[in-house]
């Protein structure tokens, strides 16, 4: 007897598809699973044997061999225990193959018979190509994300059997109410108090897509301000929303009320991050790391300096391409890392070296906190920004600020205006296409020669500087020409020569 | 080894006991009262009254004499030995003077001139570093040795002005490492031009890689032992420059400090030592009636202060700035100030203070570095 029933795996961030062939035959009683499973898909035998004891059905008392096909391929993930069980239903004949006929199947078993949820529904469903799909009743919403299946969420494998044999109903659950996909209030940049220049270089982040680097003494609101610059983009489109959606799922993220990533992520990881953990990898199946998680959204590296410096040098690739590329000897995957840049760090090891004259440190000691950050990273940097502490005035009783409702009202402006250049925002604009689309006035020429003739700007940052001040010139709608004021604020915008040129203190 | 020879046999030896790596006291007790060569003698045999231990009897081994002699001959250095013709005059009276000491240059260069030392702190603003280097000018102009530590900061800052006037004030440096430690070519530049025209002093003899902590107390000491008066620019509530005040308030040499804005953390030292009483430093001028009474025991005659011209007044500004860049010049001053500072002060959008900061820089009215600006001295 002999049965087959469609799954799939998780590789990367998308789904595989997956046949799990169950064959029953004569011999001593055996179970043996093939097809190159790992650790978790070998365990899944005992569970599913117990689970479908615990749900009060008979086990075939003959020899069992499950292949995982295409064989050649590595599987994880305990996704399979559900199609297996099933598989060895339909083979063992308590279930008529007619009845799981098209059919797919994705879950965990309990050993009481509970159905539990795993991870990367959304990309395994989309690899799907048949009618219907079993999951979780907790994946059910997700898996509905997909669209174009008949999704069925369950509890149990009892319950399966049931609504499979025509026992019992499908014990579909209520839709989720609406309520429950109202998203928490994102910080609001109204509450930085002071910060005139961080905000507006916030702003201007937001808008062009450029990567900010925040020097400052700790308490001067580096953190603060980064993480009201997701609240500053605009939500994500369709396509990207679905992107974004699988490569969360694939990471195992609760995706809130069930719904599409709409909103920008943020993520902040810990400095202690290892580098598989940032750039995607690791042995079950190369989990996206946290610039996949990002996607879309901003990467915020507070202490940008106390990372391992290795895993700040790998950013360097997928900040250019927008995709890593993982290579290992038997897999390779490539995962989308588009994302908005924001580096916080003290201008050296105590803090204070941003004030002229008030750092305490050894100069060896601040060349070795230098040391920690590349200059080509350093140079991935649109806006590099010297924040002071604010005063004390602005702390207890300044004026609120703008808020991040009309900032975002302009943003969304200059994205619109950028898009009509063929690019997604201006810091992807090519070097070639740069005097087409942002001629200089003859007074920003002449400012950008001086900073040049004083070796004061690179080739890179010569281009890096003239997105910017295009970017400004769409936030203010001065036209098509870009002009000394924009020049002059986008060289200030990128100013923060401590982290650059350490220990050059006069 | 060819460098044998380029010693006297006594200064080989004294060379030799200075090079133990001993503090400055015990150095001196190993050759008072000895022939320089019976005290490496009886150090090497371990049968000196100053090492009752044996401690320094490991390292005293005969080969050290023609190593230390070779690295004094490399590096051009001259040995003095306390109480033989050649040790700087001006230095031999104090009670704590080195009993061996190295120099580049001409030891005796400073002896008959008024000394004044100019100290302060590594991490110093850019107001520290200017009046350091401007006190350094004026008072060799005016024939003052400039003494100083030749650490990076204010130190440098005032020899590098003392060098820069070519005056009749020969420039003193005291360093706490070995005097051919320097490894920075702009050290070794500097170092090599105060010697052209001075002397640079060390207790530490070449060839001592480092300088423990110890050394630079040493150092201080010896500035404060050199100088008539003493002279902190800028330094921090526990910087190291008050170590040579306290050398200098033992000795009795009077101690100036140039006062700082009370919210720069670099001049908290020095505004701390006005409240203690220090007289404070305006310009050269007050400097050298200090160095004047302490020399005479009477008050020097000083030219009348000159009015100092104010910015407004300071000549013609070029390229009239507009508005806005007058009322961005107008929120600078010359402590420098973040840019949102002077955004916040001057009460304009950032796109204006950027293209006024642009057109005050070129036009050489303000300055900036990192984010920082400051207005120029007009």
């Amino acid at each position: 007897m002999l049965a087959s029933i469609p799954s799939a795996t998780l590789h990367g961030v998308d789904g595989r598809p997956v046949a799990v062939e169950v064959h029953v035959s004569g011999g001593l009683p055996g179970f043996t699973v093939v097809g190159l499973p790992d650790a978790a898909v070998r365990e899944s035998r005992d569970r599913v044997r117990a689970a479908m004891s615990s749900s009060g059905l008979a086990w075939p008392k003959h020899r069992i061999t499950v292949n995982l096909a295409p064989s050649g391929t590595r599987k994880g993930g305990s996704g399979l225990d559900l199609p297996i069980a099933v598989g060895v239903l339909v083979a063992g004949g308590t279930l008529p193959g007619a009845r799981v006929e098209g059919t797919a199947c994705i879950g965990e078993l309990g050993l009481d018979g509970s159905l539990r949820p795993v991870p990367g529904i959304v990309p395994m469903v989309a690899a799907l190509g048949c009618r219907r799909v079993v999951v979780p009743v907790e994946c059910a919403a997700d898996a509905r994300l997909v669209g174009g299946h008949e999704v069925r969420g369950v509890a149990s494998l009892g319950e399966l059997v049931g609504a499979l044999t025509g026992k019992g109903p499908w014990a579909d659950r209520v839709e989720l109410p609406a309520e429950r996909r109202v998203l928490p209030p994102m910080p609001d940049l109204a509450d930085v108090r002071g910060q005139t220049v961080g905000r507006r270089a916030l702003e201007v982040a937001a808008a062009g897509g450029h990567h900010l680097l925040l020097v400052g003494p700790p308490g001067s609101g580096k953190t603060m301000l980064a993480t009201r610059l997701p609240g500053l983009l605009p939500p994500l489109r369709q396509q990207e929303a679905l992107e974004v959606t699988r490569i969360h799922s694939a990471a195992g993220l609760a995706l809130v009320g069930g719904a599409l990533v709409e909103r920008p992520p943020f993520r902040a990881p810990h400095h202690s991050a290892t580098e598989v953990s940032l750039i995607g990898g690791g042995t079950a199946w190369l989990r996206p790391g946290e610039i996949s998680l990002a996607h879309g959204g901003v990467l915020f590296l507070d202490e940008l300096g106390e990372f391992p410096a290795v895993a700040l040098d790998m950013l360097r690739q997928p900040l250019e391409e927008g995709v890593v590329r993982i290579r290992r000897a038997r897999r390779a995957v490539d995962l989308p890392a588009r994302f908005l840049l924001v580096g916080a760090m003290n201008p050296c090891p105590c803090g204070e070296g941003s004030t002229p004259g008030a750092c305490r440190c050894t100069d060896a000691a601040r060349a070795r906190y230098a040391r920690r950050l590349s200059a080509p990273l350093l140079d991935r940097f649109d806006l590099a920004l010297s924040l002071g502490r604010p005063e004390v005035d602005d702390l207890l009783g300044g004026p609120r600020g703008e808020s991040s409702g009309s900032v975002a009202e302009r943003v969304r402006f200059a994205r619109v205006v950028a898009a009509t250049r063929g690019v997604r925002c201006n810091a992807e604009i090519p070097p070639e296409s740069l005097d087409q689309f942002g001629p200089l006035s003859a007074d920003a020429a002449a400012l950008l020669e001086r900073r040049l003739r004083a070796g004061a700007l690179s080739a890179r940052g010569l281009h890096r500087v003239r997105r910017v001040a295009r970017t400004i010139g769409d936030l203010d709608g001065t036209g098509p020409v870009v002009g000394a004021r924009q020049m002059a604020e986008a060289l200030h915008l990128r100013d923060a020569g401590c982290a650059r040129a350490p220990g050059a203190s006069s | 080894m060819t460098t044998v020879g380029y010693l006297p046999d006594d200064e080989r030896y004294a060379a030799a006991a200075a090079a133990l790596g001993a503090g400055p006291v015990r150095t001196r007790r190993f050759l008072e009262g000895w022939e320089p060569a019976e005290a490496w003698a009886a150090l090497v045999a371990g049968r000196h009254p100053a090492d009752p231990d044996g401690a320094y009897r490991t390292k005293a081994r005969p080969p050290l004499v023609d190593a230390v002699e070779a690295r004094c001959a490399r590096a051009g250095v001259a040995v003095h030995i306390l109480g033989r013709p050649g040790y700087p005059a001006s230095l031999a009276a104090d009670h704590e003077a080195p009993g061996v000491l190295f120099s580049l240059g001409d030891p005796t260069a400073a002896d008959q001139r008024p000394r004044a030392a100019v100290i302060g702190t590594r991490s110093a603003t850019p107001y520290g570093l200017g009046v350091a280097a401007e006190l350094g000018r004026g008072l060799a102009e005016a024939g003052v040795a400039v003494v100083s530590g030749l650490a990076p900061g204010i130190d440098s800052a005032a020899h590098a002005g003392a060098v820069a006037a070519a005056g009749a004030g020969p420039p003193v440096a005291v360093l706490g490492t070995a005097l051919d430690a320097a490894v920075r070519l702009s050290d070794v530049q500097l170092q090599q031009a105060i010697a052209d025209t001075g002397v640079v002093l060390s207790q530490r003899a070449p060839g001592s890689a480092g300088a423990p902590a110890w050394c630079f107390v040493v150092r201080n000491r010896l500035m404060a032992a050199l100088a008539h008066v003493v002279v902190v620019v800028e330094c921090h509530r526990t910087g190291g420059s008050l170590h040579t005040v306290k050398a200098a308030a033992d000795r009795g040499v009077a101690v100036l400090a140039v006062p700082g804005s009370v919210r720069s953390s670099a001049s908290a030292g020095c505004n701390a030592l006005l409240v203690d009483g220090a007289a404070p430093v305006r310009d050269v001028q007050d400097v050298l009636a200090a160095v004047e009474l302490a020399i005479t025991g009477r008050p020097g005659i000083v030219a009348p202060r000159a009015t100092a011209p104010t910015p407004a007044q300071g000549g013609p500004v070029p390229d009239t700035p507009g508005p806005a860049a007058t009322r961005t010049l107008e929120a600078l001053d010359q402590d420098p100030a973040s840019l949102d500072t002077v955004v916040r002060r001057s009460g304009l959008p950032l796109s204006d203070v950027a293209t006024a900061l642009e057109e005050l820089a070129a036009a050489g009215l303000a300055a900036g570095t990192g984010g920082w600006w400051r207005r120029n001295r007009a």
